[in-house]
């Protein structure tokens, strides 16, 4: 077995991580680039090199696989400088992206501005044409008028076309034929999205936005994903390249740049994946994930080993993303959250210094008080900057800016401020956090933290108290977690196709022969990847719901010659049972509606045997480097200062305490106790 | 007869205590807590309740309120409809007394003349009890979750019965009833809530909510134990005083001034026409008031909007005045002295039907004071209104099932948004309808028999200016079985205005039998209009007001609005004042900068 690699990008460090033929894993940090994030992958790849000491083309050759987390679909939303995207859409449905079911995201707010469009109104070409929701044709496709939107397209310098027919998910007849003359009429069209195939089911806003940000950002992908593959070719690495979705798995380019949706807010999954294997590696099923960085903090909630996913109300940059994603949620809480006082009341971000200028302590031009800023007055970071030394921090301006715009309005002494501006903060994130458990019926005192990203491990502490929970995991490798997560995920392979009818009234034979279709295409999918059948998890679900409801579920479904009549009955009482189980209630005597059929295949992939090498020093006083006096509420108190980097697995250190790690801090409260385990996480155990 | 006195309901209610003695990063923190209550008692009514209109449109509005009453934090369904979720509280409050509020009683409470905006609107409220400083345990907040239900009795499934004759016609009134007394559940209480209404889900959408305001409840306490009653308390009173604060900052730097303003609802159910709204507000340094005397006041008429409902509409289109980030509490709509003279349309004498009236003139208490203000504010003046009627409804036999469909035609159009000033309109609705979610035809087309054909923005529908208004929609809906009408339409003859110069958006129009030799066209309601299968209803949905003066708009916009089709090549000339040369068919328009100056020139004269 040769050396496995993961590149995650983020926005300020492209983070990589590398398990070598011997299982030692390194890690280390390079600069985004914001540009072309090809470059900073390529370099990551250097640094590693560099570490072993070997000519990247060396390492290379030795490579098995490249796991890559990409930002290019999240930052092509950001900037709406995506391909020029045309739509052909059933006429008298030209509008639906305008009008949002009616939606706007802030009420009280009348100038609010309207989403940049995908594609504006002259570029959505209504055609004439229409299916029953049964899909049945009740308007026949006029092809001349696709003909003539075509080139009208083609007029307006379109280079990606998105089709989008009402009940297409039934019957995909005419927008596969609508494909078929725009590869006549444009044959080097860059791009087609046929809605049915981006998202196999209604309604149809959420389908229209979700194929027009497809075909919007498709484009993009496949040119970096091609511009990567080409360096990497350059400097010698012939094996595969996977990608991580946001459905918490990777696959091919060639799946993914069918589905640059799926790339889509992929970013903060990697992490969570990481820390789902992390955790069960440690013993722990039930956990909240949380990602605390300089400008926002991630969360999400996991059961039983599983993140909670996402299939509905998914809004990402004002558009509505209609596939089932791993449901991290995001708020502007970070190290770098301005703090500021407002006729009398102290606000703590979402406004952010980010990375650049960033908080005051760090020097490089910041002015306003930040959390990082609050740590810092607080001590819970080295001013003496990291173990890794890149640099030193300005506690004194810190200070200074706190009285400033904090203490001084407030009346208050600059700790007491500083404190403030932690408990804010804190408080914002457990707000947060209480919401999305809210939303899923979970209760905090049943689950653990685990906590990871740059500030992950200074807040973790603090978070958990607020939550009433007691166990915290920080892994070593809190600050590159999301490398180290994309290159653990699995291969997922997610498909749906639509069969919308009363349970009662399925065709037994068209149920069967969909479920046949889709394994084909799960198995042409995973083809590239080399995995034998054995490696592959398979799950068969029937979609279903009560009439009138806007969501489905997923209910494990029977194959072949099981799926027979006893069976549907069966599933109807499975649908009751999980739909009471999991929303509180059921209609017994209701017939379920089937939507669809769907498969998920996991294929898995090696998986390291610890995250970070440990020291090898049982005795932590032996790595105690100082002590820094250190404010927990009441008053500042001498806190030891450990080289969490030496310490052994197993070591145990009696809160207060700080234990520096390459790129963060563990701060440890009184009444707190930290372990570092064998897998190379430190376990705190709050009273 | 009971008559309570709804303007004394909504007064002013003291302070919890004298000196609040708290600090404010710990109000910050209880504040957000409570925040973070109001949306876990929302979520819990959408995972727990089974009909999709509590569980799936976001009509949920979850509030917290002090032991007096007075509203300490929200978390918003519909903005308007919210501000009248408090005053039924009150009523409890005073009718029962603080005796009979006890730990572990929960309320329900639906009535427009005891606090309420509109019948199917039931409030579910419970109080939090816990132990003082004295060791004496006592009501510290109130919790309260409100939401709109499918029925609630009366004469027209649905609660929109618009030509009922008095308030009994439209509904079941309860003004305040005990379901959960200590604790123990009120089965005879339940039962009969239960037996008045048509819904069969409808008891378990209650108990939704009923579980919603006890989850609340038990947070409210665990947040109560851990900080203590006093600090809670003075940390509402914290909330209240900085909203407060805000609210004044902001109206002390409009201009002072007294500024009025007229609005007509073409008519009442009944065809009474002309329905009048006066507002006169006076602006004097930081100090707000709102006078509605000498609005309408004959009494024959059928449009009335209870002084609660006056007041959310109010309180809704002021906030979308202010900075949005200013918390919506007692603070804020304290802050406003509310002048509404009983028997006029907007604060009827009891017993009145408010069907209508709830939306209409209800909803145009928005647009006459964004009116009144435009010239003062004119870039915040932009009514936060709708020119509907009430849903169009149609009831028929599925021929598919063999069973009544009613159709509430709920689905999504576009129409009635005003431009503000830097801004085009845009969407469908305006932003106070932001946490609306409506059915589209890929949902409602399988659960009725019809074809929705389309419902693309009108060409030229929504008002000139210098910013545009928001085109309103064409909508086409075939129906796939016989069936009958029910509506009542407004917006034909007062289309939304135009402000500080604009030109109003096009008017409603709505037709039954749309295209058929005997078409029904609405002049003010459809009463159970007969359709047959395979014919066509259609509206033409009103367009948004345009802001400011239509010939100070950029010609690069008005050239882009004609690329887009929001705007004709002939209404660029005809309501701009911009020529445009080469055609749209051959993408080769142009502005004609020249005759475009000297036609502008020539129009301003």
């Amino acid at each position: 077995m040769g050396y496995r690699v993961g590149v995650d990008v983020g926005g300020t460090f492209t983070d990589v991580i590398c398990v070598t033929p011997e299982g030692e894993v390194v890690l280390d940090k390079t600069p985004t680039t914001l540009d072309d994030q090809s470059t900073g992958v390529m370099n990551g790849l250097a640094l590693l090199a560099e570490r072993f000491g070997r000519p990247l083309a060396d390492l290379c050759g030795d490579l098995d696989i490249l796991v890559h987390g990409t930002t290019t679909a999240d930052n092509t939303m950001i900037e709406m400088n995506g391909a020029a995207t045309g739509l052909l859409v059933t006429e008298g449905h030209r509008d639906e992206i305008e009008m949002r079911r009616v939606h706007k995201e802030e009420i009280w707010d009348p100038t609010y501005p309207a989403p940049l469009p995908i594609a504006r109104r002259r570029a959505r070409i209504p055609i004439p044409e229409r299916m029953d929701f049964e899909g049945n044709v009740l308007l026949a496709l006029d092809e001349e008028a696709v003909r003539r939107g075509v080139r009208r397209l083609r007029q307006l310098e379109v280079r990606s076309i998105a089709v989008m027919f009402l009940f297409s998910f039934v019957n995909p007849a005419h927008e596969r034929r609508a494909a078929e003359i725009i590869r006549e009429e444009y044959p080097d069209v860059e791009h087609i999205s046929l809605s049915h195939e981006v998202m196999a089911r209604g309604p149809e806003f959420e389908r229209t936005s979700t194929t027009l940000v497809n075909a919007y950002v498709a484009p993009r992908i496949a040119a970096y994903v091609g511009q990567l593959q080409e360096k990497l070719r350059s400097a010698g690495y012939g094996g595969p390249l996977l990608i991580m979705q946001s459905t918490g798995g990777v696959m091919p380019p060639e799946y993914v740049s069918r589905r640059a949706v799926s790339l889509l807010a992929s970013g903060p999954t990697g992490g969570v994946m990481g820390a789902a294997l992390a955790a069960s590696r440690a013993g722990v099923g039930d956990f909240v994930a949380v990602d605390m960085g300089g400008t926002s903090f991630d969360l999400c909630l996991v059961r039983d080993g599983r993140p909670e996913i996402k299939t509905d109300w998914n809004w990402r940059y004002r558009y509505y993303i209609g596939l089932p994603m791993v449901d991290v949620q995001s708020v502007g809480a970070g190290g770098g959250s301005i703090a500021r006082v407002r006729q009398g009341a102290l606000l703590v971000g979402p406004e952010s210094a980010g990375s650049n200028p960033g908080p005051v302590c760090y020097g490089r031009g910041g002015t306003r008080p930040t959390v990082t800023d609050a740590d810092a007055v607080l001590g819970y970071l080295p001013a003496d900057g990291f173990a890794g030394g890149r640099m030193t921090l300005d506690v004194d301006s810190a200070r200074a800016a706190i009285e400033r715009d904090v203490a001084g309005p407030l009346g208050i002494d600059v700790v007491e401020a500083a404190w403030g501006v932690e408990r804010i903060v804190n408080a914002n994130m457990a707000d947060a956090t209480r919401r999305v458990l809210a939303s899923h019926g979970a209760d905090a005192r049943d689950l653990a933290l685990i906590a990871y990203g740059g500030n992950g491990a200074v807040h973790a502490w603090a978070i958990a108290a607020e939550l009433g929970i007691d166990r915290i995991l920080v892994p070593r490798a809190a600050p590159a977690f999301s490398a180290l997560g994309v290159l653990v995920a699995d291969y997922v392979v997610d498909l749906l196709r639509a069969y919308v009818v009363p349970l009662s009234q399925v065709e037994l034979g068209r149920l069967r022969g969909l479920l046949i279709d889709l394994r084909d295409e799960a198995a042409k999918e995973l083809e590239p990847t080399g995995l034998t059948l054995d490696q592959i998890d398979i799950g068969v679900f029937a979609q279903m719901c009560y009439p009138g409801q806007n969501f489905d579920m997923s209910v494990p479904a029977p194959e072949g010659d099981a799926l027979d009549e006893p069976a549907l009955l069966d599933l109807a009482e499975r649908f009751h049972d999980q739909h009471e189980r999991e929303r509180g209630f059921c209609f017994r005597n209701q017939q379920p509606l089937l939507r669809g059929a769907r498969l998920v295949a996991r294929g898995t992939t090696p998986k390291p045997d610890h995250f970070a090498e440990p020291g090898t020093e049982p005795d932590a006083d032996a790595t105690r480097t100082g002590t820094r006096s250190a404010y927990f509420g009441s008053e500042f108190v001498d806190t030891p200062v450990f080289d969490g980097t030496r310490l052994a697995g197993g070591a145990t250190i009696a809160g207060p305490a700080q234990i520096e790690e390459p790129f963060t801090v563990v701060v440890v409260p009184p009444g707190t106790t930290a372990r570092l385990d064998e897998l190379g996480n430190y376990e705190l155990t709050l009273d | 007869m009971t008559d309570v006195d709804m303007v004394q309901l909504a007064g002013h209610r003291g302070r919890l205590i004298d000196v609040p003695d708290v600090d404010i990063v710990t109000a910050e923190v209880i504040r957000g807590a409570m925040e973070t209550i109001c949306f876990e008692m929302a979520v819990y009514v959408s995972r727990t309740a089974t009909t999709p209109i509590l569980n799936q449109s976001n009509e949920r509005n979850a509030t917290i309120l002090d032991a007096k009453g007075r509203l300490a934090a929200l978390s918003v369904g519909i903005p308007q409809f919210m501000l009248t979720s408090t005053l039924p509280v009150r009523f409890a409050l005073d009718f029962f007394g603080e005796d009979e509020f006890c730990e572990g009683d929960v309320f329900a409470a639906n009535d427009p003349y005891h606090g309420g905006g509109h019948l199917p609107d039931y409030n579910v409220f419970a109080p939090v009890f816990a132990e003082g400083e004295d060791g004496v345990r006592r009501m510290v907040l109130i919790a309260s979750i409100q939401c709109h239900h499918g029925d609630t009795g009366g004469g027209v499934p649905g609660g929109y019965n618009v030509t009922a004759g008095d308030i009994w016609g439209e509904g079941v009134r309860w003004p305040a009833v005990k379901v959960i007394d200590r604790g123990v559940e009120r089965r005879d209480v339940l039962y009969a809530l239960q037996t008045n209404n048509r819904i069969p889900s409808y008891i378990g959408d209650l108990r939704a909510q009923i579980g919603a305001a006890q989850l609340a409840c038990e947070r409210l306490e665990r947040l109560i134990d851990r900080y203590g009653a006093s600090v809670v308390e003075g940390s509402v009173d914290h909330m209240v005083d900085y909203a407060a604060r805000r609210f004044r900052e902001e109206v002390g730097a409009w201009p002072d001034g007294v500024y009025e303003a007229d609005a007509y609802v073409d008519h009442d159910p009944l065809g009474n026409p002309d329905i009048h709204l006066h507002v006169k507000i006076t602006v004097d340094g930081d100090k707000l008031t709102i006078d509605y005397t000498g609005s309408d006041t004959r009494q024959e008429i059928q449009a009335w909007s209870t002084f609660g409902n006056t007041r959310g509409y109010t309180v809704g289109q002021i906030a979308s005045m202010m900075d949005p980030e200013i918390p919506k509490n007692e603070g804020f709509f304290d802050q406003i002295e509310l002048i509404v003279p009983k028997g006029c349309v907007l604060n009827p004498h009891p017993d009145r039907p408010v069907s209508a009236g709830t939306h209409h003139p209800g909803a145009d208490v928005g647009e006459v004071i964004a009116v009144a203000m435009q010239h003062v504010l004119p870039d915040k003046a932009v009514p936060q209104t709708y020119k509907t009627g009430i849903p169009t409804i149609i009831v028929g036999q599925d021929p598919r099932t063999g069973t009544t469909f009613t159709d509430h035609s709920a689905e999504v159009y576009a129409g009635w948004c005003n431009a503000g000033k830097g801004m085009d309109a845009w969407g469908a609705q305006n932003a106070s309808f932001g946490n609306l979610w409506k059915a589209t035809a890929e949902i409602n087309e399988s659960l009725y028999p019809h074809i929705q054909w389309g419902r693309d923005y009108r060409t030229d529908s929504g008002g000139p200016g210098q910013w545009r208004g928001l085109c309103g929609s064409h909508y086409e809906k075939e129906v796939r079985a016989d069936a009958k009408v029910y509506t009542y339409v407004v917006g034909m003859k007062y289309p939304m205005p135009g402000i500080c110069g604009g030109e109003p958006g096009e008017p409603n129009r709505m037709v039954i039998r749309y295209g058929s030799d005997d078409e029904f066209v609405v002049k003010h309601t459809a009463d159970w209009v007969p359709i047959s299968a395979g014919e066509r209803v259609m509206y033409d949905y009103g367009g948004g007001g345009g802001w400011g003066n239509p010939l100070d708009r950029d010609p690069q916009a008005v050239l882009d609005d004609v690329l887009d089709e929001y705007v004709s090549h002939g209404a660029a000339e005809r309501d701009y004042g911009v020529v445009l040369t080469g055609t749209l068919e051959d993408l080769t328009l142009t502005v004609d900068e020249g005759a475009t100056a000297k036609l502008r020139a020539s129009r301003r004269r």
